[in-house]
C-alpha cells in the first residue's frame, strides 16, 4: 500500500495528460483524495514497515521505503495540503491542467522523500520534487521569474551535488554493502571524514531548510510564483531540509552533529531573528509570508540541531503544522489578490466587505505567531523549552523572533484588513463555495492539533527517542 | 629456411567492422546508380547487421590477428553505443541533409568509413590497430566537417584538420616512446612490461603515457586541448556536429579506456595528470557554456563539459570506471544526439538556433520542446533521467579511487551546468506570441530518433539495470588489455 501511496499522484499526473478536458479537474481531485485516504489508512494501520528490494544491485542502490511516525505525519500533512491546493487550483486558475499535473507530480516527490530509506533513493525523490517546482515557476511565474528560477535552481543544486558526493562517501568510506539506511548505520564513518561528509550533506539540507546564509532564493521564489499561492503551498511543503537532517543527518553523523551543534544552533537562532526582522519591513504579502516561514524554519533548525528530545519533538511538530497554516495563508493571500488585485499590505478595509475571509486569515495568523490553543504554539514552545536546556542564551535570542512575529504579522494585518477602505476601491466579495473548504480545513486542523496534540506527538516521540538513542 | 606463418585471421570477430566497411563501399559504388535516400537506408541496414553480428559475439571473447583485434565484451558494449549513435546520425540526415546541402551519397560513404574507424578503435588490441582506426575516423571526420559548401564549414574543417593532425602527431610520438620503454605495441605486452620495468625505461614510459594523454586530449576535447571543439561543432552542419560530438567522442573514449585502463593501468603519473586535466575541463567547459548565446554553440561547450564528467570515470579503477563509462557513453549519446536532432529539425540555417529563439517553443512545437527539456534535464543530471545515474556512477568511480576532490569540483561545476541548461529549458515554456520561426517540413525520421533518445534516457534513468546489468561484471573491464 505504501507504494500506491507514493506513486498514485505521479500516475494521476501522467493520466491527466490523456484525460478528456472535461474530466481533468475531477480526476486530479480524486487522485489527491485517494492519496490522502491511503495515508489515513496507513496511519490507522500503524505505518508501514521497511520494504527493501535491490534497484541497481551492482551499485548497492536499493528501493527501500518505510513510513514510521515522523514520516507518516509529514506525509499526511503533504497529502492534505495537496488536496487543498488541487481543489483551489481547479477553481482559481483558468485552464489548470498543467498546474494540477505538476502539483501531483510534486506530491510523489515529497511523499517519496519522507518514505525513502535509501540515500540514493532519497536523493532521487529530493531532486524529483525540484523539477515540478521549477516548471510551476516557469509556466506560471511573474515577470522576473527567470532570475528567481535560476537562483532557486542554482542554490538547490549547489547543495544537492555536494550531498551526492557525501552520499557516495558515506558508503565508500564506511564500507557498507548498500545505500539502505540500516546497512549504512551498521557501517558508520568515524573521525574527521564524518565531519566532512556531514558538511556536504548539510549543504543540501541547509539550502532547503533554509538556513542563513543559504536562504536568498526563498523570497524571490515565493514573490515570483503565481498569485494564487498554489505554487507556494507546494513551496512550503518543499522544506524537507529539516526532515532530511533529522532522518539521515543525525543518525549517520552523530559525532559531527554534536561537534557542530553550537555553530549550527547559533546560525538557526540568527536565521529566526534575522528573517523576522526583514519580514517586518515587507510590503508584499507573499514576501512577508516567505520571511515568516524562514523565521519559523530557523526555530525548526534550532530544535533539530539542539539534539535534545523535547526541542526535536517540537521542531518536527512545528515543521508539520507550519506547512498547514503557512500553506493556507499563501492561499488566503491569493484570495486577497483575486479580490483587490494586489498583494500589497497597504490595501486597507478588506474586513468591511469580506469579514469571513479576514477572520479566517487572522485565525491562521494566530496559529502562525504561536497563540496558545493553536498548533503553532505547541511546536514553538517545545522548541524553546528544549533549546533552553542546551543553550539558554540562544533560546532566548530565538524566542525574540516569536515577539517579532506578532509585530510583523499584526501590523501588516492591520493595514490590510482594518483601517479605512480607500475611496473608489473595488468591492471585495467574501468566501464562496470551495473557498470555505480551502481555508476551513487547514484552520480546523490547526485548532484540533493545537488543543489535542496527542495523536501527532505519539507519532513523533518514539522516533525521536530512537534516533537520539542511537538508532533509527 | 624459416617457415611462413600465416596470420591469425578469424572472420567472426572482424565481422562487425567488415559489415560497416561493406556499407561504406556500397555507398561509394551505389551512389552512382541510386538516389541518396536509398544509400542511406542501405547504410542503416549494414549498421543493423553489424549490431546483430556484435550481439552474437557477446561473452565469447574472440580475437583475431594474434590479439590485435579484440572482440571482448568491452569492445561490444562500446561498439553498440557507436552503432546507435551512427544510426541516429543517418536517420537525422534523412530529413536534414537536403537542407544542409549534404544530399549526396559521398556523405554516407564518408560517414560509414568514419564508423568503421570508430569500431576499429573499440576493437583494438594494440596501439597500431588503435592508431589505424583513429586515423580512418579522424580523416573521415575532417571531410565530413568540410563537405558542405559554406565558409563556416570550411573553416571548421580546416581547424579540425590542423588541430586533429597535431593531436595525431603527438599521439604517434607517444606510441613510439611507449614502444621504446616496453618493447611492445600490444596492450597486453605493454601491461606486462610496465609492471616489471627497468629503471631507465620508467621516465620513457611516463613521457610516452603523457604524450598519449595529450593526443587523446585533443580527440576527446579535454581542456586545454579543447579549443577546436566549439568552432568545429558550431561551424559544421548540424547533423555532422551530431556525429562528431557523439560517435567520434565515444570512439576516442573507447580508445582511452583501452590504452589507459588497459595497457597503461599500472604505469605511473598519468592518473594524477588526468585528474588535473579533468578538473580544468570541468571548470572551463561549464563556465564557457554559461556565456553562450547560440544554442548549438552552447551544446558544443556542453560537450566539452560532458567530456570532463566522462573523464571522471577513467579516474576510477577499471572495474568501477569501465561500466560507468559504458553507461555514461550510452546515455550521453542518446541525450546529445536527441538534442542536436531537435536543433537540426528546427533550425532555419546551419548556424543553429539562438537561445532567444527557444522562447515559447512549447507553444509552437510542444513535442520537441518537451523532448528537449527532458534532454537538458538529463544532461544537467536531474533524476529520474539517466543523466543523473550516469553522473552518479562517474562521481562514485572517481571518489572510490581517491579522487574525491575532482568529484567535488565536478559537483560544484554542475551548478553552472544546471544554470545554462535550465535557462534554455525554462525559456521553452515562457509565453511567446510571435509567429513560428522554425523550419517547416516533414521530419518523421528525426522525430523517431528524438523519441528514441527521450524514451531511452527516461527508461534507463528509472531502470538503469536494463543497460547497466550487461556491463556491470568487473571481469569485463579488468581484462581490457586482453590478458
Amino acid at each position: 500500500m505504501i507504494h500506491f501511496f507514493v506513486f498514485v499522484p505521479m500516475l494521476a499526473s501522467l493520466l491527466l495528460l490523456v484525460t478528456p478536458v472535461r474530466w481533468r479537474e475531477e480526476v486530479a481531485a480524486f487522485a489527491a483524495a485517494v492519496t490522502l485516504a491511503l495515508g489515513v489508512l496507513l496511519w490507522r494501520g500503524g505505518g508501514a514497515d521497511l520494504v527493501s528490494v535491490p534497484w541497481i544491485a551492482a551499485l548497492g542502490v536499493t528501493y527501500s521505503v518505510a513510513l514510521d511516525g515522523v514520516s507518516l505525519l509529514l506525509a499526511l500533512v503533504t497529502a492534505l495540503m495537496t488536496l487543498v491546493a488541487v481543489v483551489y487550483t481547479a477553481r482559481r486558475i483558468p485552464n489548470p491542467v498543467t498546474m494540477l499535473s505538476l502539483i501531483l507530480a510534486m506530491e510523489t516527490g515529497l511523499l517519496g522523500i519522507y518514505a525513502a530509506r535509501d540515500l540514493v533513493l532519497f536523493y532521487v525523490f529530493f531532486e524529483d520534487a525540484l523539477i515540478p517546482a521549477l516548471l510551476m515557476l516557469a509556466f506560471y511565474g511573474k515577470t522576473h521569474r527567470m532570475a528567481a528560477l535560476v537562483k532557486f535552481g542554482a542554490y538547490t543544486l549547489l547543495g544537492s551535488m555536494l550531498m551526492l558526493v557525501s552520499i557516495i562517501g558515506v558508503k565508500a568510506i564506511g564500507g557498507s554493502p548498500t545505500f539502505a539506511l540500516p546497512d549504512l548505520l551498521r557501517h558508520p564513518v568515524t573521525g574527521a571524514a564524518q565531519t566532512w561528509l556531514y558538511l556536504g550533506f548539510l549543504a543540501a539540507m541547509a539550502v532547503k531548510l533554509p538556513l542563513f546564509p543559504l536562504h536568498a532564493w526563498l523570497p524571490d521564489f515565493h514573490e515570483q510564483n503565481h498569485d494564487s499561492g498554489v505554487a507556494d503551498v507546494m513551496g512550503t511543503l518543499y522544506k524537507v531540509g529539516a526532515y532530511g537532517l533529522f532522518r539521515f543527518g543525525m543518525t549517520l553523523f552523530p559525532d559531527a552533529s554534536l561537534e557542530l551543534r553550537p555553530l549550527l544552533m547559533g546560525l538557526a537562532a540568527f536565521t529566526a531573528i534575522y528573517a523576522a526582522w526583514i519580514a517586518f519591513r515587507q510590503s508584499d504579502w507573499k514576501r512577508l509570508l516567505a520571511y515568516a516561514g524562514l523565521s519559523h524554519m530557523g526555530l525548526v533548525g534550532l530544535g533539530i540541531f539542539s539534539l535534545q528530545p523535547t526541542a526535536m519533538t517540537g521542531a518536527l511538530y512545528l515543521l508539520a503544522f507550519q506547512n498547514v497554516y503557512t500553506g493556507a495563508l499563501f492561499l488566503a493571500a491569493g484570495m486577497l489578490q483575486e479580490r483587490v488585485g494586489s498583494l500589497s499590505t497597504r490595501v486597507g478595509g478588506v474586513m468591511i466587505q469580506a469579514p469571513i475571509l479576514s477572520g479566517v486569515t487572522m485565525s491562521l495568523w494566530f496559529a502562525s505567531i504561536a497563540v496558545p490553543g493553536l498548533a503553532g504554539f505547541i511546536g514553538e514552545f517545545s522548541v524553546l523549552l528544549g533549546a533552553y536546556q542546551v543553550s539558554p542564551w540562544l533560546a532566548f535570542a530565538a524566542g525574540l523572533s516569536t515577539i517579532a512575529a506578532a509585530v510583523y504579522a499584526l501590523s501588516a494585518y492591520q493595514t490590510t484588513y482594518w483601517q479605512a477602505r480607500p475611496a473608489g476601491a473595488v468591492t471585495a466579495w467574501d468566501l464562496r463555495g470551495t473557498e470555505w473548504l480551502v481555508l476551513g480545513v487547514p484552520l480546523a486542523v490547526c485548532v484540533v492539533f493545537g488543543v489535542y496534540s496527542g495523536p501527532a506527538l505519539h507519532l513523533i516521540q518514539p522516533v525521536v527517542r530512537a534516533i537520539l538513542g542511537g538508532g533509527a | 629456411m624459416t617457415t611462413l606463418t600465416l596470420p591469425d585471421v578469424t572472420l567472426a570477430p572482424m565481422l562487425p567492422v567488415l559489415l560497416t566497411l561493406l556499407g561504406a563501399v556500397a555507398a561509394t559504388v551505389l551512389g552512382f546508380f541510386v538516389p541518396r535516400r536509398t544509400v542511406a537506408i542501405i547504410s542503416l541496414l549494414t549498421l543493423a547487421l553489424s549490431a546483430v553480428s556484435m550481439g552474437t559475439l557477446w561473452d565469447r571473447g574472440l580475437s583475431a590477428f594474434g590479439g590485435s583485434l579484440q572482440a571482448d565484451n568491452a569492445a561490444i558494449a562500446l561498439g553498440m553505443v557507436l552503432l546507435l549513435g551512427s544510426a541516429i546520425a543517418v536517420l537525422v540526415s534523412l530529413d536534414t541533409a537536403g537542407r544542409a546541402r549534404l544530399n549526396f551519397p559521398e556523405f554516407d560513404a564518408v560517414l560509414m568509413f568514419a564508423v568503421t574507424g570508430t569500431l576499429v578503435i573499440a576493437f583494438s588490441g594494440d596501439l597500431v590497430t588503435m592508431l589505424i582506426g583513429l586515423e580512418v575516423m579522424s580523416l573521415s571526420g575532417y571531410v565530413l566537417a568540410t563537405l558542405q559548401d559554406s565558409r563556416e564549414s570550411e573553416e571548421a574543417g580546416v581547424k579540425y584538420f590542423l588541430l586533429g593532425a597535431t593531436g595525431s602527431a603527438i599521439l604517434i610520438y607517444g606510441i613510439a616512446l611507449v614502444y621504446g620503454a616496453t618493447g611492445s605495441l600490444n596492450y597486453a605486452g605493454i601491461a606486462g612490461a610496465a609492471s616489471g620495468l627497468a629503471v631507465q625505461n620508467g621516465p620513457l614510459l611516463v613521457a610516452g603515457a603523457l604524450l598519449l594523454l595529450c593526443g587523446f586530449g585533443f580527440k576527446v576535447a579535454l581542456a586545454p586541448f579543447h579549443q577546436w571543439t566549439p568552432d568545429v561543432y558550431g561551424g559544421s552542419p548540424t547533423v555532422v556536429s551530431l556525429f562528431l560530438s557523439t560517435v567520434v567522442k565515444v570512439a576516442a573514449f573507447a580508445g582511452m579506456l583501452r590504452v589507459f585502463s588497459g595497457a597503461l593501468h599500472n604505469a605511473p603519473a598519468w592518473l594524477d595528470v588526468l585528474a588535473v586535466l579533468t578538473a580544468v575541463t570541468l571548470v572551463v567547459g561549464n563556465l564557457a557554456a554559461l556565456f553562450q548565446t547560440n544554442f548549438k554553440r552552447l551544446l558544443a561547450y556542453s560537450a566539452v563539459a560532458q567530456t570532463g564528467f566522462l573523464a571522471l570515470t577513467l579516474l576510477g579503477r577499471p572495474e568501477t570506471g569501465g561500466p560507468a563509462l559504458a553507461y555514461y557513453l550510452l546515455v550521453y549519446t542518446l541525450t546529445t544526439a536527441a538534442a542536436l536532432a531537435i536543433v537540426a529539425a528546427l533550425q532555419r540555417t546551419e548556424a543553429g538556433l539562438e537561445i532567444s529563439d527557444m522562447r515559447g517553443l512549447y507553444y509552437r512545437h510542444p513535442g520537441y520542446a518537451a523532448a528537449l527539456s527532458i534532454c537538458l534535464a538529463s544532461l544537467a543530471g536531474l533524476p529520474p533521467f539517466a543523466g543523473f545515474m550516469a553522473k552518479y556512477m562517474a562521481f562514485q568511480a572517481a571518489f572510490q579511487n581517491g579522487y574525491a576532490w575532482v568529484a567535488v569540483v565536478a559537483a560544484l561545476t554542475s551548478i553552472a551546468a544546471f544554470v545554462y541548461y535550465m535557462r534554455v529549458a525554462a525559456l521553452l515554456f515562457l509565453p511567446d506570441r510571435t509567429p513560428a520561426r522554425e523550419y517547416p517540413g516533414t521530419r518523421t525520421a528525426t522525430t523517431f530518433s528524438v523519441a528514441l533518445g527521450v524514451v531511452g534516457v527516461t527508461v534507463l534513468g528509472i531502470l538503469p539495470n536494463l543497460a547497466y546489468a550487461w556491463v556491470a561484471y568487473p571481469g569485463i573491464w579488468t581484462s581490457l588489455a586482453g590478458t
